[in-house]
């Protein structure tokens, strides 16, 4: 028996040795994946081009999109959809702008293909968040509950190596220790100058925190860390500002109702709480992105007097997501209406934003991206 | 992070939920025939290889992901001991309760964010958790030699063996050495254990 016990923690060490030279190998931490810019430019925004994503056949609701590039320059937006909010049919689909339209939206997962790769049950199927590796593999990050609600949350990690057609579970990212519950996804992540990627997540069960998830070129889970020490923050939306420094803005569930941030001055890996900016927020989630050619956008909800939460989309700008100016109204409908959980993306020289339509479908609205002449 | 397969994290979750139910079973004192007994445990660890949702396996993966393997092994242990007539003694002794009762205390208020320590995240790293883990080992190869619980010290050395060698149940060295499922359990050992202790020093007195 000494023997065997001996031999089990012989194992062990040798197992362990191995991995720890292999880690001991890799090269430098990365640093966040930024072009470098002129400071002080702030985009100028021209409405060009809106409508729908076409909703599948029969499929009366729909919310929380995620867009992403592939390399050849599609589009593509990510939603679920379903009867309802939390249905079993509700599932994840997928649409391709090319050419000034969408395509017609094809379905990636359901609770049935997952529950079949995963090897045991999914409830329900929540918000995506993707990402195109620059090897051209698209990475989606899916919210899929086990028993209970929105705050039995975990997150699958699915992978598609042919234009985000055939998906592939890869694995539940582990993120708790309660039984791997109660955190989700939201927003999409940002690169990182090795290939890896920040995917930026959220605990939301009583407390809710923001935290972050660093991935290698290869999608495989590196590090995570909890953004700053606030309990009344989720749904973090990452700005890179320079190779070190990156911005979390968030919705806000604090008596502040103002859009939460924190900094990162070691590119993700601590954070400090900042102050909330002025941007109103009454627990609507943010979308957030750092232009190619400078400065940075942000989409956030606000309330008109006498109106109801969400009905005012709005889009701000900043020259150094610091100081925000909003500039846009994206939508700004009637008390009732609901447009919410905005997704962004650049294409070019256009920024296209998708939202939640009343429930009912995702909104699509793009925008020419300029510069005002003389600016740095 | 240095991770599972997920093939394997779905054999291990079958076979481990196999072992936790089986231990169960076997502690309903009806169950005292050892060739019942046996048939019990033959019928539960193939009922959790059913396809989709005939197994129980779906059903406790959907609630509860995986059990860790400390948590499987002491079921085991538990499962081996009663098939051989000799359940004599808790397979789960008050100083292990204690400790992953107290550890589980701590880890969990960091994890619902009444603290900040990031605990959880810390599992994962590349050489911090993986000496922690030979310490443990050794801690119980030590035990295990000098008698000293032999079952749950093998416990805690097969637990620790299967994830620094596989990685499972999730690649964190916290899963393989706790779960909820066994802090309910060892919480529940400790305040019992602590409730007997005046009662038996009144009647020493």
């Amino acid at each position: 028996m000494l023997l065997l016990a001996l031999a089990c923690v012989m194992l062990g060490a040798a197992c362990e040795w191995r991995r720890a030279a292999v880690a001991g190998a890799a090269p430098r931490e990365p640093l966040l994946a930024v072009k470098p810019v002129p400071a002080g430019r702030v985009p100028q925004l021209q409405p060009r081009a809106g409508g729908l994503v076409p909703m599948p056949d029969g499929v009366p609701s729909a919310h929380a999109s995620a867009l992403t590039v592939l390399p050849s320059g599609e589009l593509l937006v990510f939603w679920w959809a379903g009867a309802r909010e939390s249905a079993p049919d509700v599932s994840l689909y997928v649409a391709r702008w090319a050419e000034g339209r969408w395509s017609a939206a094809q379905r990636v997962a359901d609770r049935a293909s997952l529950g079949r790769d995963l090897g045991f049950g999914v409830r329900r199927i929540g918000n995506p968040s993707v990402w195109t590796a620059p090897d051209g593999r698209v990475h989606v990050f899916l919210v899929a509950t086990g028993l209970g609600g929105w705050a039995a949350g975990r997150v699958l990690q699915l992978a598609s190596d042919d234009g985000a057609r055939h998906f592939s579970v890869q694995r539940v990212l582990p993120l708790t220790p309660l039984a791997n519950t109660s955190v989700l996804v939201r927003s999409n992540p940002v690169g990182l100058d090795d290939g890896g990627w920040l995917l930026p997540a959220y605990f939301e069960l009583r407390n809710k925190y923001p935290l972050v998830v660093a991935f290698d070129a290869g999608g495989t889970p590196r590090w995570l860390s909890r953004i700053g020490r606030s309990t009344t923050a989720l749904q973090p939306a990452l700005l890179p500002v320079s190779g070190r420094e990156l911005r979390a803005v968030m919705r806000d569930i604090g008596p502040s109702q103002r859009v939460q941030q924190a900094v990162s001055h070691d590119a993700g890996r601590h954070w400090e709480d900042l102050p909330a900016l002025g941007i109103p927020n009454r627990d609507d989630s943010v979308a957030a992105l750092r232009l190619a050619n400078g400065g940075y956008v942000m989409l956030n909800n606000d309330t008109l007097p006498g109106g109801s939460p969400r009905q005012w989309l709005r889009l701000s700008t900043s020259a150094d997501a610091q100081r925000w100016t909003p500039v846009l109204d994206v939508q700004r409908g009637v008390a009732g209406d609901e447009f919410s959980y905005p997704a962004v993306q650049q294409l070019g020289s256009q920024l296209h934003v998708t939202w939640t339509a009343q429930r009912r479908a995702i909104g699509h609205q793009v925008y020419d991206i300029a510069y005002a002449e003389g600016s740095p | 992070m240095s991770l599972p397969d997920l093939a394997w994290q779905a054999v291990h979750a079958r076979l481990a939920w196999g072992v936790v139910a089986v231990a169960l079973l076997l502690s309903w004192p009806l169950l005292r025939e050892r060739r019942t007994r046996l048939a019990v445990a033959i019928v539960v660890m193939a009922a959790m290889w059913l396809p989709g949702p005939a197994s129980p396996a779906w059903w406790l993966g959907l609630a509860f992901q995986q059990p860790s393997g400390l948590l499987a092994m002491l079921c085991a242990a538990s499962a081996m001991r009663r098939l051989g007539g000799r359940a004599d003694a808790p397979v789960l002794p008050v100083p292990l309760a204690l400790g992953l009762a107290l550890g589980g205390l701590v880890l969990y208020a960091d994890a619902v964010g009444a603290l900040s320590l990031g605990l959880y995240a810390w599992g994962f790293d590349p050489v911090q958790a993986p000496v922690a883990g030979l310490v443990l080992s050794v801690l119980a190869l030590a035990a295990a030699v000098m008698g000293r619980a032999p079952w749950a010290a093998w416990a805690v050395l097969l637990a620790l063996t299967l994830h620094a060698v596989a990685r499972l149940p999730t690649g964190n060295l916290f899963d393989a050495l706790l779960d909820p499922l066994l802090w309910l359990w060892a919480a529940w050992r400790s305040v019992a254990a602590l409730r007997r202790r005046p009662a038996a020093a009144a009647a020493s007195s």
